[in-house]
């Protein structure tokens, strides 16, 4: 068959698409020719919703309009990790074994390939592991090689293998140590010469600022607003004419959030959807009886800048960067139970 | 409207099972037995074990046995000896065969001779991955087949039997022009096999050491590639004579260091994050890298190679002239370079110049 006959088809086939079919999948189905499904799906019987009987009159007399889904696109903005996240007990102990038999099984440190003989750099050296024992820095005080070295376990409530106190240890060892009474060696002040890592845990965090972008470093945050009726939820909108879902998700970040936020929706599929009923209303440009809504969710992520709910046209009166379980407690369970498998765990 | 009618039907399908034991609640945990239905919570939950790798256990031990347990001492003043039999295991050196009495101990064993220790962290990049990487490759690599879609039929992969003759049997068909190997089929992305980085690849040969007989490039590039990756390097001896590259069969050429796992993560973020920004005018890896199925392979000038935080340390012990330069191969579980390329662009790598896939 010639491409252009195929175009024809093609077109032809557009041309009767049924609402109920989106319009990738129909041209993905009427690109085939052998396609029994799409026929199929063309001459899906409408079944009519039962009424008075009055209007069963009404209907026979002119054409009942087609029920279908009022189509909207929401965005599910979110904000991932920042920082590495906490370790869990067990895994902290594991680590602290695991590099305690490293210490024993590896062959000794080639200090003199690193440490030149008789520079300043050796005089700390040899202060420093007459202290500590083993060249590894953060395993505390232990010697590998001695005969003792199979007690290489700590004790119950020992804090050796917390974060925290690993990050202190590293931070003690960057410093210079100074040998009594020598000349030329003076020792500075810690935060002069060491910089040391920012809190894990923010400002927002211990004020509780649910609109700060800066809370929950180790979680992923998600945006949501909340809507005229004073529930929570995705921002949303209808999608209009023959607008695609990314498209649509983009147009709805700059109308609710504003203009401040450097945005990437992530694919051009939608990652959920979330359906719901009302009492029908009819919708005269489309010719149909809209039953309910059916909100597609496009994934996005925010790179930079902040919401800003001052100018948005949907009616928002606030918003919030929540992490998962903070969502599940602001939403409605029918809402939480439709978004709950396309959030991250972290 | 169908779909909804259809839901509707389902539903009421499912309320009226005719089979025998379905009207009982199917989830155990919501069985209730005589015993445990005065108020308290049914027996099953309790039986559950709270994790303990996520709370810190509550230890029964008396706090003052905690308080003076001291094992050191105890060990000195013991009476008896430990049981060298337990304590002095050293693993036979040679395998003699599932046979011999004397088996090795696994190589996960501390005894074992095999014995690596590790992992020591969970690296940034693989936290990374797995929180926000893996998700976006998955949303981005979407396809969609609407329903009724059937896979167009592809063509025979590899030889029926033919006739009489089992020469043919499972030969690969007559190759298309311009390849003259059979690709592997490419699979649609799903959650089960989104691309990874399995495995990365340092390689570097020091021709030098074959051309002027000077072992000593060999030994600092095994060096400089085991202070770089953190892993123990693999001696390659070149396999046939090149005159015109100094080669010479049978003699030590090349040394690798094949990384996994954390040591592998680490190396990668510290490639990215650390060497390549500072390269002057560093154009990144060429968009032409790749094997067709998966692996990407870049390299470093021995200047670029010394910007690693590691060989930076302690500069002044490397023979300035014996530096190498290196090749970086990158493995991942992609089936094309398409997907590679996206995923160590995700990771930050930067790529330039025309790309192919």
């Amino acid at each position: 068959m010639s491409s252009g006959s195929s175009g024809a088809r093609r077109l032809a086939s557009i041309a009767t698409r049924p609402d109920t079919v989106c319009r990738s999948c129909w041209q993905s189905i009427a690109r085939r020719p052998y396609s029994a499904a799409a026929a199929a799906v063309a001459e899906a019987p409408e079944t009519p919703e039962t009424s008075s009987n009055s209007n069963q009159k009404a209907a026979k007399d002119a054409p009942k309009p087609r029920i279908a889904y009022q189509i909207h696109a929401g965005v599910c903005l979110s904000r991932p990790p920042q920082i590495t996240r906490d370790l869990t007990p067990f895994e902290e102990s594991f680590f602290l074994y695991q590099k305690r038999l490293n210490e024993r099984l590896s062959l000794p440190f080639t200090r003199y390939f690193y440490i030149a003989k008789g520079t300043v750099a050796e005089a700390d050296w040899k202060r420093k592991i007459k202290a500590r024992l083993t060249p590894a820095r953060d395993i505390g005080v232990f010697n590998p090689f001695k005969k003792q070295g199979w007690n290489d376990e700590v004790l119950v409530g020992d804090t050796l293998r917390e974060q925290e106190s690993q990050v202190d240890a590293l931070l003690k060892d960057a410093i210079p140590s100074a040998a009594p009474g020598q000349e030329g060696m003076v020792v500075a002040k810690e935060d002069v010469l060491v910089e040391k890592p920012m809190p894990r845990v923010t400002e927002s965090d211990i004020t509780g600022d649910r609109r700060s972008l800066n809370r929950l470093l180790q979680r992923t945050l998600y945006l949501v607003v909340k809507n005229s009726q004073g529930k929570w939820l995705f921002p949303h909108d209808q999608v209009v004419g023959k607008e695609w879902l990314h498209n649509a998700a983009e147009r709805i970040l700059v109308q609710s959030g504003g203009p401040n936020m450097n945005t990437w929706v992530v694919g051009n599929h939608p990652i959920g959807w979330f359906r719901y009923n009302f009492t029908s209303i009819l919708n005269p440009d489309r010719g149909t009886e809209e039953i309910g809504r059916k909100v597609f969710f496009m994934k996005a992520r925010i790179m930079a800048g902040q919401a800003d709910l001052q100018n948005n046209i949907f009616g928002y009166q606030d918003f919030a960067w929540l992490s998962r379980e903070e969502l599940e407690e602001a939403v409605t369970k029918k809402y939480w139970d439709a978004i709950k498998n396309m959030l991250a765990d972290r | 409207m169908a779909l909804r009618d259809l839901g509707r039907a389902s539903c009421r399908a499912l309320w009226r099972d005719g089979r025998p034991g379905v009207g009982a609640p199917i989830n155990p945990l919501a069985r209730r037995n005589i015993r445990t239905r005065a108020g308290a919570k049914p027996r099953d939950l309790n039986d559950l074990e709270s994790s303990s790798f996520l709370t810190p256990i509550r230890h029964p031990v008396p706090e003052e046995k905690v308080s003076t347990f001291d094992p050191l001492a105890r060990s000195e003043n013991s009476k008896r000896p430990l049981p060298s039999s337990r304590y002095q295991y050293r693993s036979p050196k040679y395998y003699r065969g599932p046979l011999h009495p004397h088996q090795p101990p696994r190589p996960s064993d501390p005894a074992s001779r095999e014995f690596y220790a590790g992992p020591f962290s969970l690296p940034r990049l693989q936290q990374t991955y797995e929180s926000t990487i893996a998700s976006d490759i998955l949303a981005l690599q979407y396809t969609h087949y609407p329903p009724g879609y059937k896979a167009p039929p592809r063509g025979p992969r590899l030889r029926e039997w033919v006739g009489d003759n089992p020469y043919f049997k499972g030969r690969p068909p007559r190759p298309p022009r311009g390849s003259d190997v059979l690709r592997p089929l490419d699979r649609p992305t799903t959650f089960r096999n989104i691309p990874k980085v399995t495995g990365v690849i340092v390689h570097t040969q020091a021709s030098a050491a074959s051309k002027q007989n000077d072992s000593a490039y060999l030994h600092v590039a095994g060096m400089a590639i085991q202070a770089i990756t953190g892993a123990r390097v693999e001696v390659h001896k070149a396999r046939r004579s090149v005159m015109q590259w100094g080669l010479r069969a049978g003699r030590n050429i090349a040394v690798t260091a094949e990384l996994k796992g954390e040591t592998m993560y680490h190396f990668l973020s510290k490639t990215i994050e650390m060497v390549m920004p500072r390269i002057k005018d560093y154009p990144g890896v060429p968009g032409t890298s790749g094997d067709d199925v998966g692996n990407i392979t870049f390299g470093f000038k021995p200047a670029e190679l010394s910007l690693y935080p590691e060989i930076e340390v302690n500069y002044d012990a490397y023979p300035p002239k014996m530096i190498p330069g290196c090749h970086i191969t990158v493995q991942t579980s992609a089936t094309n370079d398409y997907e590679a390329r996206l995923l160590l662009m995700s990771m930050g790598m930067p790529f330039y110049g025309k790309v192919q896939d």
